[in-house]
């Protein structure tokens, strides 16, 4: 007989049968404490239960396995929807209706154009400063600080 | 072998009974419960709206007191709900602390961003809408800066604005906000993870982070709580008014989940979750790097002990990060919105923190 540790058929089982056992040993407590009230000891049951509850969740949705299927459904969701975007923007474009790619494309244009205007914006102000401050400008009587019109 | 033995009055018929008893009761109890969710308001202290850009709002308090400090407090809040839970009910108001005590408040509201919007960055929030407010605020008040209190992921975009923009942060006050994702303990860091999550894939097919999918990840990171105890302490106290009142104001707010931004999204989640560029200096907004040391303002870190969405190690390193010289750190023993909201909190916790702002803030000569 080899010292190996028998493999488990349902390896997914083991966090579910470790909550229960934690459970089960939690209930065990509740019911060995001194007597009291019936509501009270099933409100520690309860609790136990739903402690060990939530440390089991916690546990499974932190496995390898539960994020692997979050993956996956998560993949075949975004194809899914990926493929009705494409039929909707097919249909739209045959009946000459603008789609939301279409609109995207027109909101992507409007910021490139944004964009590219504050840079522009931005460099005239660098060089108005870069006018005002020179030497030049304030030997001419002017005050170096724009005033409004 | 030994049998596990529970006490006789675990499963009595008279506790059969008293239990039926309850069930009509409760079911007596069902017009109140009516009558409560007509009711429910959220969003007590009156405000109105004194700037406005796209779809953000910024909302000054209005207060029945003469204001004492020089210094207005802008809060803001994370992109992923609705700013009102700073402000949900009476008793449950972490902006009429402030404005009880004579600070003249003002919330920034990022509005519901439309499919339009799907191509804003955090740039443009942080220094465009932001910033805009802040300009705002002090051209209408004369102030040279303003007090800040980020929450959540509010926090984080103000921690980036604070340290691009230092002069026009007076006093930083952080609630349960993230800053540093180099620890994969939390349950969103391990989702987030690249490995597993596609956020460019997800941004390309939806646009904007869609409400539902965010709001289905958060009750999934406390799925006993949130489907389960959740619903069973509402049926236990179904004839308190007080506790109907609470829940569906919490209820209201927790299910008028909004939108993100897709650009938005898809940086925070790659350049905060994945690659963690905040703390590490790394992170550029509009060409400008932001670095926290640049951060200098006071600093006032409320850190939640039990946060399960913001742990507290995501919060506690922003204390190394800036180059503030008085910084302080109050590590509270309550959960992610309980900050916000808790009993303990309101009693403890908040005057505590106005305390620490009155005490860096200069009092209007009259």
């Amino acid at each position: 007989m080899s010292g190996e540790k028998p493999q488990n058929a349902f390896p997914g089982l083991d966090p579910f049968m470790q909550m229960w056992n934690d459970f089960a040993g939690r209930m065990s407590a509740v019911g060995m404490t001194p007597p009291q009230a019936g509501s009270d000891a099933a409100q520690q049951m309860r609790r136990a239960f739903f402690d060990s509850l939530t440390q089991y969740f916690d546990q499974y949705m932190r496995s390898d396995a539960f994020l692997n299927a979050m993956r996956q459904s998560m993949e075949s969701g975004l194809a899914m929807q990926n493929m009705i975007n494409q039929q909707l923007q097919k249909g739209l474009n045959a009946m000459q209706m603008p789609s939301r790619m279409d609109t995207d494309h027109v909101a992507m244009l409007v910021r490139g154009v944004e964009d590219r205007l504050l840079d522009r914006i931005d460099e005239l102000h660098k060089r108005i400063d870069r006018l005002e401050n020179s030497p030049g400008a304030t030997a001419n009587g002017q005050s170096g600080k724009r005033t409004k019109a | 072998m030994t049998a596990t033995t529970f006490p006789s009055s675990v499963f009595p018929t008279a506790h059969v009974f008293q239990q039926w008893q309850d069930a009509v009761q409760k079911a007596f109890a069902m017009p109140k419960v009516m009558e409560a969710v007509q009711r429910v308001r959220v969003g007590v202290t009156p405000s109105r709206a004194v700037y406005h850009e796209d779809n953000v709002r910024l909302m000054q308090y209005e207060a029945s007191l003469e204001k004492r400090y020089k210094t207005p407090l802008l809060v803001v809040f994370a992109l992923v709900n609705r700013p009102y839970i700073l402000d949900l009910r009476a008793g449950k108001s972490v902006v009429s602390h402030f404005v009880n005590r004579g600070f003249d408040v003002y919330n920034l509201d990022w509005g519901v961003p439309t499919p339009g919007d799907r191509h804003l960055a955090i740039r443009d929030y942080v220094l465009g809408y932001l910033n805009n407010a802040v300009e705002h605020i002090c051209k209408r008040t004369g102030s040279e800066s303003v007090n800040i209190l980020g929450y959540c992921m509010g926090g984080s975009l103000s921690a980036m604005y604070a340290a691009l923009r230092p002069k026009r942060v007076k006093n930083f006050i952080s609630l349960a906000a993230p800053y540093d994702w180099s620890s994969r303990d939390s349950l969103l860091c391990l989702w987030t993870d690249e490995k597993y999550f596609n956020v460019d894939r997800m941004i390309e097919v939806h646009g904007n982070a869609p409400p539902i999918w965010l709001q289905t990840s958060f009750l999934l990171l406390k799925p006993v709580q949130n489907l389960m105890e959740k619903y069973i302490n509402f049926y236990e106290n179904m004839e308190d008014e007080k506790f109907l009142d609470d829940f569906f104001a919490m209820e209201t707010w927790l299910n008028d989940n909004i939108p993100v931004a897709g650009e938005t999204f898809r940086e925070f989640v790659k350049y905060c979750f994945q690659q963690n560029l905040l703390m590490q200096g790394k992170l550029e907004l509009g060409g400008e790097r932001v670095n926290l040391k640049n951060l200098t303002a006071p600093l006032l870190n409320l850190v939640a002990q039990h946060d399960h969405l913001v742990p507290p190690s995501q919060s506690t390193p922003l204390n190394d990060a800036v180059g503030s010289s008085d910084r302080k750190t109050i590590h509270f023993p309550a959960g992610h919105i309980g900050m916000a909201v808790g009993g303990k909190a309101h009693r403890d916790l908040w005057p505590a923190a106005c305390a620490w702002l009155e005490e860096r803030s200069e009092v209007i000569k009259s």
